[in-house]
């Protein structure tokens, strides 16, 4: 365990120091990040300065639901989402044996090698508009708060699985990169109220592809507007991550080499 | 081909999302909900034709200095990334354009048919050569700064904001509708998308088709001398070693 803190602790370093080579950028990148995220839910700012809503939530409480879903996207985007890319690129160029012969499990490498600082300002521009969010909501009691944590995380855990399934595909097929685009296009599904949408909407993105616990669910129980059913919603978030991992180690023995 | 799926995935939130805020309201800042729909799928449309990345790919051969490997060639650049993107942009209107339009059309049943076919391909011709421009000139950035991912995402940020493309312009308060007529977003989108819907409208000021056309040109006409300009600036500072 020791050994495997070490090594993420190096991956982290050289990710940070790789990040910061190019100063400027850096951090222009970070604050373009942090601006861009509190502009994006402009959308709902000027449907809401419409004199128009999304029929029962109040302008904060639809605001919540997007800060969450922003906290989930630049968690996932600095500990876990690099897996797509980093996986993609190795098979593209043959150089997994890179990975494969070092002495520890290629999957928690590659996570490792995963990180990414340059989310930071995502993550900055979510809390800013997540306390902004927080301001018109009340009643909150640690209660909320713990079943908040426990959804957020299983949140996290169905974009570990998305990210992992993509990364597993692209050892059968190569070159893949517009894959990610299919799964962004259905996580846009759990940005909105779930009220929006029909029954059967809603019943795909909390159990069959349970987007809705990316932000949608969490964000409900500081609201206090959570449901039962949002709970048993935490099992095939599970599935989804540990179908990820074992697609994953699956697919790892299609590789074919390249010659590195 | 992937934006088969995700088009229509998208446009189905954008329906929904519309639909929730449409109940018990007809008209939204002058739009009803079905012109609102078309407004969407029209945007979606035009994306496919006009969709540029001349800016990542000259940023590229320039940060790597492959560049190097066109100044030696007898070839403007420019026209190059020009002639490859028309290419690009074919597979889209074959794989993209067509496939979402009968989605919309058939499945969808929203009134995706231009409102002036002429019109309409003029708007995105001119849409097509201003989303190059811009890009192109964002992408010669790199001749001054060896790593320019940031003014490429600013700019993208900017343009996905003031161009139409999350939410029509006639949301935004009237400052920055105006601010707009004097931006070069709104003409890769919100405009184009505007003309191809049939009536334009933006800060109280509503103009005809054929004035709508024009002002784009001059947009366009613009866009076009800032670019060749800074094209010919930009060659002067290219260093490449080896490639």
């Amino acid at each position: 365990m020791k050994r495997m803190y070490q090594i993420y602790k190096t991956c982290m370093k050289a990710n940070i120091a790789s990040a910061i080579t190019y100063r400027v950028n850096f951090i222009f990148n970070s604050l373009i990040m942090l601006i861009g995220n509190v502009l994006f839910p402009l959308v709902t700012v000027f449907i809401y300065n419409s004199n128009a809503s999304f029929a029962g939530w109040t302008f904060k409480e639809a605001l919540l639901i997007q800060s969450v879903f922003i906290l989930s996207t630049a968690c996932a985007g600095i500990f876990f989402n690099g897996i797509m890319w980093n996986t993609m690129s190795h098979v593209v160029e043959g150089t997994l044996e890179v990975v494969l012969i070092k002495p520890t499990s290629s999957l928690f490498l590659l996570l490792a090698r995963s990180f990414e600082f340059e989310s930071i300002g995502l993550l900055g521009g979510g809390v800013i508009m997540f306390v902004y969010a927080l301001s018109g909501i009340d009643g909150m009691t640690i209660g909320s708060w713990l079943l908040f944590l426990l959804l957020f995380g299983a949140g996290l855990l169905v974009m570990f699985g998305v990210a992992l399934i993509v990364a597993a595909i692209s050892f059968k097929w190569v070159a893949n990169s517009r894959l990610p685009e299919m799964f962004e296009s259905i996580k846009s599904f759990g940005r909105y109220p779930g009220t929006i949408f029909p029954k059967a909407v809603v019943a795909v993105s909390s159990f069959l592809f349970p987007v809705s616990m990316i932000a949608y669910f969490p964000a409900s129980t500081l609201i206090g507007r959570w449901e039962p059913y949002f709970f048993i919603a935490i099992i095939p978030c599970v599935l989804f991550a540990a179908f990820g991992i074992w697609l994953y180690t699956y697919m790892l023995r299609s590789y074919k080499s390249a010659g590195g | 081909m992937v934006s088969i799926f995700v088009g229509p995935v998208y446009f189905l939130v954008q329906y929904y999302i519309w639909s929730a805020v449409y109940s018990g309201e007809s008209y939204i800042n002058g739009m009803s909900l079905s012109q609102m729909l078309s407004y969407f799928c029209a945007t979606m449309l035009i994306n496919y034709l006009t969709m540029d990345f001349a800016d990542w790919n000259l940023q590229m051969l320039i940060r790597t200095g492959k560049f190097i490997t066109f100044s030696l060639r007898p070839l403007n650049h420019m026209f190059f990334a020009l002639s490859q993107k028309a290419g690009h942009r074919v597979l889209g209107l074959l794989f993209e354009f067509l496939p979402c339009f009968m989605i919309f059309f058939f499945i969808f049943h929203i009134d995706v048919l231009p409102a002036n076919l002429l019109y309409a391909i003029l708007s995105i011709a001119m849409a097509f050569m201003m989303n190059f421009f811009i890009h192109y000139s964002i992408g010669m950035v790199a001749f001054w700064m060896v790593q320019s991912s940031s003014i490429r995402n600013f700019f993208n940020l900017c343009e996905g904001i003031f161009s139409g493309s999350l939410i029509p312009l006639v949301f935004f308060p009237k400052s920055l509708q105006m601010a707009s007529f004097f931006l070069p977003f709104q003409y890769t989108a919100f405009l184009p998308a505007m003309v191809y819907t049939g009536s334009y409208t933006l800060a109280d000021i509503s103009l005809p088709i054929p004035q709508v056309l024009l002002l784009q040109l001059i947009a366009v006409i613009i866009a076009g001398v800032v670019c060749r300009v800074l094209y010919a600036v930009s060659l002067k500072h290219f260093t490449g070693v080896g490639a």
